[in-house]
């Protein structure tokens, strides 16, 4: 069964009217039940939130160019004050949300050949809680702010005098509802919305993802509910849970924190991989590599996730049992992760690779994931944590899958979906400039801090000795040519908006649903119901120089559903 | 094949009786769904979850009841005593009653009988509000008594609020601050009953060591050269457990659980309260039958997990002794 | 497998290297050995599986890239459970086998041996304290060369972290119990240099400025600093405490509170001396309401100025001067009546003292033989 029944005409014309012009004025997209639109609010409002998180990193590494005071005005707690930001605006409003509610609320349904997700007001309020939440950090920046760390441990901060604690605690908790209804809405419509004909095995990888993604974050997220309701508690009201003097124990605090902290690093990194699924077999034209245990594998990484918290505790007293158990499972994690970077290598392998823009993004997902899925490796061993928890080492670990992987995941999707979700196409040759630059400058940024940790500087440092100093100036550097990709990449894609070539419905020569329907689609996205296949057997497309899009062949549709691919 | 916008899309012309007729004959049915069945799975499907993120919200505090219990068991056992087992097995009859008029209320929803519906509704209400009313008096005992969480625990109620600083556990006047050691200047002025304050490692008892003998509350405060309570039965306010000499030590943490826990799980009621009035003004306006009794059915799936909560939190806190 | 493992692993312990290398500072522990060999080996394998994968990518990328107007090849395999499975299985025993070597290291680091000498360590807001089993205390860390050495360590108020790069020990401090690290450092560290200590928990304002240093010494040198260290207050005459020891344990004070008038976490001392004998700003309010005039005097409830700020070393939490919070921790057991009469000395004579830095603007006279260090 090839990708379309070629019997049936299609009529993916882009039109006039589309789900951007369907209906108009601002209450049209305040109170939309579309998920189209309401993706796009998403996206507008993460891409904003990483700008600011992103100003605040390089006000982190440009005081860091000296030790001491570099900026006027950033004096320690300043200081504390940024990191502590950058983090949680990264991690709460940027990170977790990004893919899941604003690339996979747009794409999901139409990869689905639904008309929406299982409950588009709950959608829409998911929306509204991460705005609230949203409101909350920016109403603790006025209540005197945070310090703390976004890992809020204890006892800092239960009695740190900051003004603006209790106020993040809330919008973090509401901005954690958020994420459950995306989670629950995405569940329930891949189980019940998939299309006669789309067996599990038959989904896209990248709604395999979404949907591991969405497992964990309707199982983990009220855990740190609660975690964030008891730290409010005992701030206000001194219950004394996490008080040593009244009987309670801070490590407590960290294991509730983690327990949800931990799965919530793979509610970043999966539905990535789920797009460089679709990226690397698309813009290579090839079936995908091993789809099966690619697409096992995600909720393996699913349910593994939950069982190695303890990994951030190694130095914490926790008991060595304990250490040695978390160590052992967090390597068993790191397999399935491993097994589907070789998948997707191999998806290289007798493609039709065009090294478009995504491709470009999914390649660079490659490298920079290996190095921060190997440099995991060092952590996980017990006796090079001891050395390296804590330390640069941690921050470049993290910054390797959370934004050369993550977030690079994210901006190749971006990417790939951008003629689909605007009908525009943006000038390739920016776009690959862009991405090129932000890998180097990625690179010389935060490889740079492997070496800063492993010779022995510490994390949440304001001020540091001589002889790093070296290491930061380099980082530094690379954090500005890294900004300046990022700001191209930003020209690239607005300009398309207003002088980019009108997009084909199919301009990369996709299979899945998604490459049935015009770009931009329209309201109810499909025009006729769509019909199922392979969504990775590229075998009938034939690229069609009027439409500057692919489109099925006839002829080679006929001679493809005479070779079976299973 | 037209893409003329409209809610019911052109899409399901393929699948002619499905299509334009169910949903001009279903109104309550949704654009995205093919049938009314479809959209009832995907709503059950949608409130299991719920209920599992509700699950695992609680179920982090019964960590932490776990943890506190493991730690210090004879606090919990001791504690309990002063909770009231006949209002909270009260509570917990009223609870199983209001799910099971609750489960009736799907039943006639489901079986076309608004009117049994509605008084079932308005049972479970009640029983909701009955609930809350025997929390309150509860509470309200309590918090009388100062069995409450955190440093208030340790203040007799009569003391003036100028002195709860101090640390008492007698209306004595308080000592000359001299005579206090304050480990953590950060916390209030509690009794160190569990911290090492920065004194030769020799005096210090590690608070990870296994509690030394059961120590109390007043063995502690009188190792620390502080007032205790007065052991003559005439001086003793309702205050128990202050003037008991065989209170344990940390026995603030059971009250902090119980009040989270519980507080908690009323917050819940309430919020069920709200839903089952909102279920009642839609069902006298005659929205359910039949045909659509979605809202009623996952709604009581929402209050039966509000009443299995409470059933685990009744034996774990009023019948542990 | 287990023996290749550590032959491995010895081979690349004599790659710990005294002098450090371009990831890791000097080996400068017994433990440091194995934890660098370990930590060369995932590199070596890291540099291994990442030039596979790049260079296969690069390979595929270049020979696979699709020709314009040239059709879709369609040979490509979907899956081969063999290679799969292989290459799943394969990094599965290299991982294993890296967490049994680990392990067992790990097993070693943290079980202190029987007979390691015991140091004792406070860490507070913003500042260690070292104490040893004769009661000496100490700012820095100093320990004796070829023996193990224990840390018992806790905190006072937040968590800190006791790490110590060059010997690779890292430890939590949690208030409220112990923990625990140990290492055994050979070499001496040469005059005056010594290796960085570091609080890598963060704990606040102060958090980067709690660097200390680790001086190892002979033991035969290391028993005399010892002796003196915990003589030094002790063999200064009254008269000369507050220049001699004073600036020195002013160190410890300097991070909150500034001598030449500049609001920080606590009040700065300028002008206390005044304060406190009914002098200028004595009339200054405390958050209850009452003043230095109103606390300090016969029959009040300090008899002499010296008896408050004895107690505001002590027990800090007592009276705070309005517009400042419950900061300061308490210094009871670690500075003595002697180290306590030299900061008043201090506050009485601060006009002889440097107002940024707190060192002695006067001559001091040939100091006795005390190592002030």
């Amino acid at each position: 069964m090839t990708t379309i029944d070629a019997s049936r005409p299609i009529d993916l014309a882009s039109r006039p009217d589309n789900y951007l012009t369907h209906t108009r004025g601002f209450m049209s997209w305040a109170l939309t039940l579309d998920h189209k639109r309401i993706g796009v609010m998403y996206m507008v409002a993460v891409l904003v939130s990483f700008f600011v998180g992103g100003v605040f990193a390089l006000l982190v590494r440009t005081e860091l160019l000296t030790p001491g005071q570099t900026i006027p005005g950033v004096t320690a707690d300043v200081y504390n004050q940024l990191f502590t930001l950058h983090g949680a605006i990264m991690v709460f409003l940027v990170i977790i949300p990004s893919i899941p509610a604003a690339l996979g609320n747009f794409v999901l349904p139409i990869m689905l050949g639904a008309k929406d997700v299982a409950f588009p007001r709950l959608n829409l309020g998911s929306f509204y809680l991460w705005l609230f939440g949203a409101a909350f950090t920016l109403v603790s920046l006025a209540m005197g702010g945070f310090d703390t760390g976004w890992t809020f441990y204890t006892p800092y901060s239960t009695t740190t005098t900051a003004g603006g604690v209790i106020p993040v605690l809330f919008g973090v908790f509401i901005l954690g509802f958020s994420s459950i209804f995306t989670g629950m809405n995405f569940v329930v419509t891949v189980h019940k919305l998939r299309p006669p004909g789309m067996t599990w095995f038959r989904m896209p990888l990248f709604l395999w993802a979404l949907y591991s993604t969405a497992l964990i974050q309707v199982l983990a997220t009220p855990v740190l509910a609660i975690t964030l309701m008891l730290l409010v508690v005992e701030r206000t009201i001194n219950i004394g849970i996490f008080d040593p003097s009244m009987g309670g124990d801070p490590v407590l605090f960290q294991h509730f924190f983690w327990f949800y902290s931990h799965p919530a690093v793979y509610i970043m990194i999966l539905p990535a991989m789920g797009i460089i699924s679709e990226l690397i077999s698309v813009h290579a034209h090839r079936h995908i590599f091993g789809y099966k245990f690619i697409a096992l594998s995600s909720i393996a990484i699913a349910i593994f996730s939950f069982l190695v918290w303890g990994h951030h505790m190694f130095a914490s007293g926790q008991s060595p049992l304990l250490n040695t158990l978390f160590s052992l499972i967090s390597f068993s994690v790191a397999i399935p992760s491993a097994v589907k970077v070789f998948n997707w290598l191999t998806t290289l392998y007798k493609g039709n690779i065009s090294l478009t823009t995504p491709m470009m993004y999914a390649l660079s997902f490659l490298v920079l994931f290996t190095i921060g899925g190997l440099t995991g490796i060092h952590l996980a061993t017990l006796n090079t944590d001891v050395h390296l928890h804590d330390t640069y080492f941690v921050v470049a670990h993290f910054h390797y899958v959370m934004m050369g992987s993550a977030l690079i995941g994210m901006i190749g999707g971006l990417h790939h979906w951008w003629p689909k979700m605007t009908g525009k196409m943006y000038s390739e040759r920016t776009g690959t400039a862009a991405c090129i630059i932000i890998f180097i400058g990625f690179n010389v940024t935060f490889f740079t801090q492997f070496f800063l940790g492993s010779q022995g500087m510490p994390r949440r440092y304001y001020d540091y000795q001589p002889e790093f100093q070296v290491y930061h100036v380099i980082s530094t550097i690379g954090s500005y040519i890294m900004a300046s990709g990022f700001l191209l990449t930003a020209y690239c894609l607005i300009t398309s908006l207003f002088s980019g070539k009108k997009a084909a419905a199919n301009p990369w020569g996709g299979g899945s649903l998604e490459w049935q329907c015009a770009s931009p689609p329209p309201h109810d996205n499909f025009a006729t119901q769509p019909s199922v296949g392979d969504c990775y057997d590229f075998r009938a497309l034939k690229w069609d120089e009027a439409t500057q899009g692919y489109e099925i062949d006839p002829a080679l549709a006929a001679e493809a559903a005479k070779h079976p691919l299973h | 094949m037209s893409t003329i916008p409209n809610t019911h899309g052109s899409a399901h012309d393929d699948h002619g009786h499905h299509g334009h007729g169910d949903h001009a004959k279903y109104p309550f049915l949704q654009h995205h769904f093919e049938t009314p069945a479809h959209q009832f799975d995907s709503a059950k499907l949608g409130m299991w979850l719920f209920l599992a993120t509700e699950v695992l919200f609680f179920g982090g505090l019964f960590v932490a009841y776990a943890v506190l219990r493991t730690r210090f068991p004879e606090v919990f056992s001791y504690a309990s005593h002063y909770l009231n087992t006949l209002m909270g097995g009260v509570n917990t009859c009223v609870l199983i009653l209001s799910s099971l008029t609750m489960a009736m209320a799907v039943r006639f929803a489901q079986t076309n009988k608004k009117n049994a519906m509605l008084i079932c509704l308005v049972l479970t209400f009640m029983g909701a509000v009955g609930f809350m009313v025997i929390k309150y008096f509860e509470y309200t005992h309590k918090i009388h008594e100062h069995l409450v969480w955190g440093k208030t625990f340790y203040v007799p109620p009569h003391t003036e609020e100028g002195e709860a600083e101090k640390l008492v556990l007698s209306t004595a006047p308080p000592p000359p601050p001299a005579t206090l050691t304050v480990a953590n200047p950060a916390a209030p002025a509690v009794p160190t009953l569990a911290a090492t304050p920065p004194v030769e490692a020799s005096a210090i008892k590690p608070a990870s060591a296994a509690p030394a003998g059961l120590a109390t509350a007043r063995e502690m405060a009188k190792a620390e050269h502080l007032p205790v309570a007065s052991d003559d039965p005439a001086m003793a306010h309702p205050t128990l457990h202050l003037a008991d000499p065989k209170m344990p030590a940390n026995t603030h943490l059971f009250f902090a659980i119980y009040y989270c826990m519980t507080g908690l799980h009323g917050i819940h009621v309430l919020a069920g309260m709200v839903m089952l009035a909102w279920l009642i003004w839609r069902g006298a306006r005659g929205d359910f039958s039949s045909n659509y009794f979605t809202p009623v059915d996952v709604g009581g799936l929402y209050w039966h997990i509000v009443d299995l909560v409470w059933i685990f939190l009744f034996p774990l806190f009023y019948l542990i002794h | 497998m287990i023996p290749a493992f550590h032959t491995i692993a010895a081979t690349l312990a004599a790659d710990a290297s005294p002098t450090g290398t371009v990831w890791l500072p000097p080996a400068a522990s017994t433990l440091a050995g194995n934890v660098d060999a370990m930590f060369n080996a995932i590199n070596y394998i890291c540099y291994f599986f990442f030039a596979v994968i790049v260079v296969a990518m690069v390979y595929f990328v270049v020979k696979y890239r699709m020709r314009k107007g040239q059709a879709f090849r369609s040979d490509a395999p979907l899956h081969h459970l063999p290679l799969e499975t292989t290459w799943g299985a394969v990094p599965l025993l290299i991982v294993i086998g890296i967490f049994y070597v680990g392990f067992r290291d790990y097993l070693n680091m943290s079980t202190p041996p029987k007979n390691a000498y015991v140091v004792q360590v406070t860490a507070q807001k913003w500042a260690w304290n070292f104490k040893y089993p004769t009661g000496a205390t100490s700012d820095d860390l100093y320990v004796p060369a070829g023996r193990p050495v224990q840390l018992t360590m806790r905190a006072s108020d937040v968590l800190h972290s006791c790490f110590i790069p060059d010997f690779r020990v890292k430890k939590d401090l949690v208030p409220g119990r112990y923990s625990y690290l140990w290492f055994q450092a050979d070499e001496p560290t040469p005059s005056g240099q010594g290796h960085h200590l570091f609080c890598t928990e963060y704990c606040g304002t102060g958090h980067s400025n709690m660097n200390r240093k680790v001086y190892v010494l002979p033991e035969a040198d290391f028993d005399k600093w010892l002796t003196e260290q915990g003589q030094w207050l002790d063999k200064i005459p009254e008269e000369e405490l507050f220049f001699r020891a004073g600036p020195k344990i002013y160190a410890r004070c300097q991070q909150c509170h500034a001598l030449d008038g500049t609001k920080g976490i606590g009040p700065s001392w300028k002008g206390i001396w005044a304060r406190t004998h009914g002098g200028e700003g004595s009339d200054q309010k405390f958050a209850d309401g009452s003043s230095y005039a109103s606390l300090i005097g016969p029959g009040k409830k300090y008899a002499t100025p010296e008896d408050y700020l004895r107690n505001s070393i002590l027990n800090p939490g007592s009276e705070l001067v309005s517009g400042y919070g419950n900061a300061m921790p308490s210094f009871k057991g670690q500075l003595n009546d002697k180290a306590i009469d030299a900061v008043i000395g201090m506050m009485q004579h601060m006009d002889d003292f440097d107002p940024k830095t707190g060192k002695y603007l006067k001559e001091a006279p040939v100091a006795p033989k005390v190592s002030m260090k």
